[in-house]
């Protein structure tokens, strides 16, 4: 760029006051309320709330899958209308693995869809695959692996475009308690040469302390933002340390309060 | 309401489009739909077909029959097979593999045996009826889920009672739903048997006014026997609704 | 127990069952005239096997015709019903209806229109086997993961995309399934059509001999399209499994 001056490279997301609206059965469901947020480049970004809170809608319109019914999501500097593959991927609760395509196969989906040659859509994915433990098993059906696999499966399809941002909506929801936690270290590990703007979902303060630069913490429904702490600790983090500690009080404060009113208002 | 306007669309084309094409065609074989709803009045007094109200009378009894039988066989055996679990292991292959074989094959060897009367028409509708109902008591003993036996056991009922009390009713909306197809092949067996072969009985006289070439009367006799059908299933289906929604 | 001993159970039982039948017709419990003897059967196999044969092989190919036709309309129109809403709403009454509908009942009209022959029973053929199909993969559709499509989506996927690459493999098990039962449907159809207006093909073979009063043949007979329709459909089967390891 010619010129000395640098032109501040667009924040990779910006949400300005977006809200989203669902009519059900028994009338209209504020499910987000004016939610603003910047989440700069590769900067860690975790949404923690109650069930029903709405993150995942909040994920949805910075993917591009869910349309806002008020405000509006900039990606890179320009509004979001629609998926957007060259700057967004996603991890899905339950991985979203096409059961039919081997491990494999799964990770190269997004790049034949671009139409990227199969020696180099092979390569890209067993280069993925590998630091993910995964060698060995490309051949193998998801019905074949087990569910901390399969979410490594997912993120390496996710990984295999590029993108600026990568998007996670509850990753390790579905796995038991050790496996979360030796996923979650794992991530800590890929974080750092990912160089992504994440925005990752969670009900876990753990898994939010373990792994942010930021948690935003949302209200129980109509989700708005009740919080943002940041959390300047080095990596790896020693979860029995004493700032830790203040730190998971500070937010369970928080998250408590909103989860009653989460478990008192569902319906 | 667009819903119901494409549908009533379609209703209102498949007609017109049926007389359009049979308009200038041989009557005889092209049955125009204008001509049908004459040949319903003129019904009643065209000498040549038999009196209607006996062979009515006597298909719904024979489906009857059959329906009953039919219910009988299929849960007697499905819950042979279903609870008894080494008899279900060896015989419940030998139930798929003559699933596999297309039904109308027995029907020439019944009417043999049976004769041109209403015991083969039974006979058929009741090995048509009673696979759906042994396929439905099967599927509905393997859906139970295992905690809800294991906590009435726990709580020290005795295994009449778990049956009575816990399976039945989580299997009520399997079942239902073999009950009623069981209800629709049935009838579906009976109408065969007697088109095939009979001296009496709705089939009897579709192919009877078909026979002498009387298609339109024909048409008019198709038409209400599917009409019945229909009827009957509808009403099947509102049973198997309401038993659906008391069983959770 | 083992998969061996069922086996034996079951050859057990049937050799039982044909003692039994043995045992009926020889003491007279059954009148031979009706109930031919297992023997009586025997011997006359060879010579309907031969009789059969052609026949079989007719009807077989009438079925296979008719079957072709509904596999590839049905599942047309399955993917199709399936997929957009609207048509579902509007096209699914009358699917169920002329499902529901017995379709014996139009057979006289095909066989006015078209006559005793061919096409007839191809076209009963079709027509009883396309609803099982329709019904089965529109339902195949239906219950494809949404969050498969999602993630294709959100990777960029164009509608095609996404039907070739995610619809079209995920509602393959419920098109084997369909086709699966359609065979039997198709079979059915073929045999209807001959019994009731067929010159050639084994339904109307069948459909003489009862009223010959051939006994002892049309067991035969109906013992031949028995194993027949079992291999074909078993072959399916083993077909299906092949195609589905990742089930």
């Amino acid at each position: 760029m010619p010129g000395g001056a640098t032109t501040a490279a667009a924040d990779p997301i910006i949400l300005e006051a977006i809200g989203k609206r669902y009519e059900t059965a028994s009338g209209a469901v504020q499910a987000v309320d004016s939610v603003s947020l910047t989440v700069r480049a590769e900067e860690f970004v975790t949404l923690l709330g109650p069930s029903g809170c709405g993150k995942s809608t909040v994920l949805g319109m910075i993917a591009g899958l869910v349309r806002p019914d008020a405000g509006r999501v900039l990606v890179a500097g320009t509004p979001c209308a629609g998926p957007n593959p060259e700057q967004v991927a996603l991890v899905f609760q339950d991985g979203g693995l096409f059961p039919w395509r081997t491990a494999l196969d799964n990770v190269t989906f997004g790049l034949e869809l671009r139409g990227v040659p199969a020696a180099k859509r092979r390569e890209i994915a067993l280069g993925l695959l590998e630091p993910m433990g995964l060698r060995g098993f490309e051949r193998k059906y998801p019905r074949e692996l087990s569910g901390g696999m399969r979410q490594r499966v997912a993120i390496a399809r996710a990984l295999a475009l590029d993108t600026p941002i990568l998007l996670m909506d509850e990753p390790f929801g579905a796995l038991d308690e050790q496996t979360r936690l030796l996923m979650g270290e794992w991530l800590v590990g890929i974080r750092r040469r990912a160089r992504k703007a994440v925005v990752f979902v969670t009900h876990s303060l753990q898994e939010a302390i373990a792994l942010s630069d930021r948690i935003v913490v949302m209200t129980a429904r109509p989700g708005r933002i009740k919080d943002v702490l940041d959390v300047t600790l080095p990596f790896p983090r020693d979860l029995n340390a004493p700032e830790v500690t203040e730190l998971r009080a500070k937010l369970w404060e928080q998250v408590r309060e909103e989860s009653l009113k989460a478990m008192g208002t569902i319906s | 309401m667009t819903v119901l306007a494409w549908r009533l669309g379609i209703l209102v084309g498949f007609f017109a489009v049926w007389e359009a094409v049979a308009a200038p065609l041989n009557p005889l074989f092209y049955i125009r739909p204008s001509s049908l709803p004459g040949a319903l009045l003129g019904m009643w007094r065209v000498p040549d077909l038999p009196p209607l109200g006996e062979h009515v009378w006597l298909t719904l009894q024979e489906i009857a029959g059959a329906y009953v039988l039919a219910v009988a066989a299929g849960l007697w055996l499905g819950f042979l097979l279903g609870l008894r679990r080494t008899v279900g292991r060896i015989y419940e292959p030998l139930l798929a593999a003559l699933y596999a074989v297309p039904s109308v094959v027995w029907y020439p060897s019944l009417m043999l045996f049976f004769g041109l009367g209403s015991a083969s028409k039974i006979a058929f509708g009741v090995l048509l009826g009673f696979f759906p109902i042994v396929l439905s008591v099967l599927a509905g003993i393997r859906q139970v889920p295992a905690t809800l036996v294991t906590v009435a056991q726990s709580m020290g009922a005795r295994p009449f009672t778990v049956f009575r009390k816990v399976m039945l009713p989580a299997m009520a909306s399997t079942m239902v739903g073999g009950l009623r197809a069981g209800l629709a092949l049935s009838v579906v067996g009976v109408l065969v048997g007697e088109i095939l072969g009979s001296r009496a009985g709705i089939g009897y006289v579709i192919n009877y006014a078909y026979g002498l070439m009387m298609t339109r009367e024909y048409a008019v006799l198709a038409l209400l026997a599917a009409a019945a059908v229909l009827a009957l299933d509808t009403a099947g289906a509102l049973v198997e609704a309401r038993v659906k929604r008391w069983a959770g | 127990m083992g998969r061996l001993a069922v086996l034996a159970c079951q050859a057990a039982s049937l050799a039982a069952l044909v003692l039994a039948w043995h045992v009926a017709v020889r003491t007279g419990l059954a009148d031979p005239l009706f109930v031919p003897a297992p023997d009586a059967v025997a011997t006359v196999l060879a010579t309907t096997a031969r009789e059969a044969l052609p026949r079989l092989g007719d009807t077989l190919l009438k079925a296979l015709c008719g079957y072709a036709l509904a596999v590839g309309l049905g599942v047309a129109g399955g993917l199709l019903l399936g997929s957009r809403r609207l048509v579902h709403a509007v096209a699914m009454p009358y699917v169920v209806a002329a499902y529901g509908v017995p379709k014996i009942l139009v057979l006289p009209w095909i066989a006015l229109i078209l006559g005793l022959g061919t096409s007839t029973a191809v076209l009963t053929a079709t027509l009883f086997a396309v609803f099982p199909i329709l019904l089965m993969v529109a339902a195949g559709v239906r219950d494809v993961d949404p969050t498969l499509v999602t993630a294709a989506v959100s990777m960029g996927a164009t509608r095609g995309q996404v039907s070739r690459k995610v619809l079209l493999p995920a509602v393959l098990p419920s098109v084997l399934a369909g086709m699966r039962v359609g065979i039997v449907f198709a079979m059915l159809g073929v045999l209807l059509a001959e019994m009731f207006a067929g010159t050639r093909g084994m339904g109307f073979l069948m459909q003489r001999m009862a009223m010959a009063f051939k006994a002892s043949e049309l067991f035969a007979a109906t013992l031949i399209v028995s194993i027949l329709s079992i291999v074909v459909v078993l072959s399916l089967e083993h077909l299906n499994q092949r195609l589905s390891r990742w089930r």
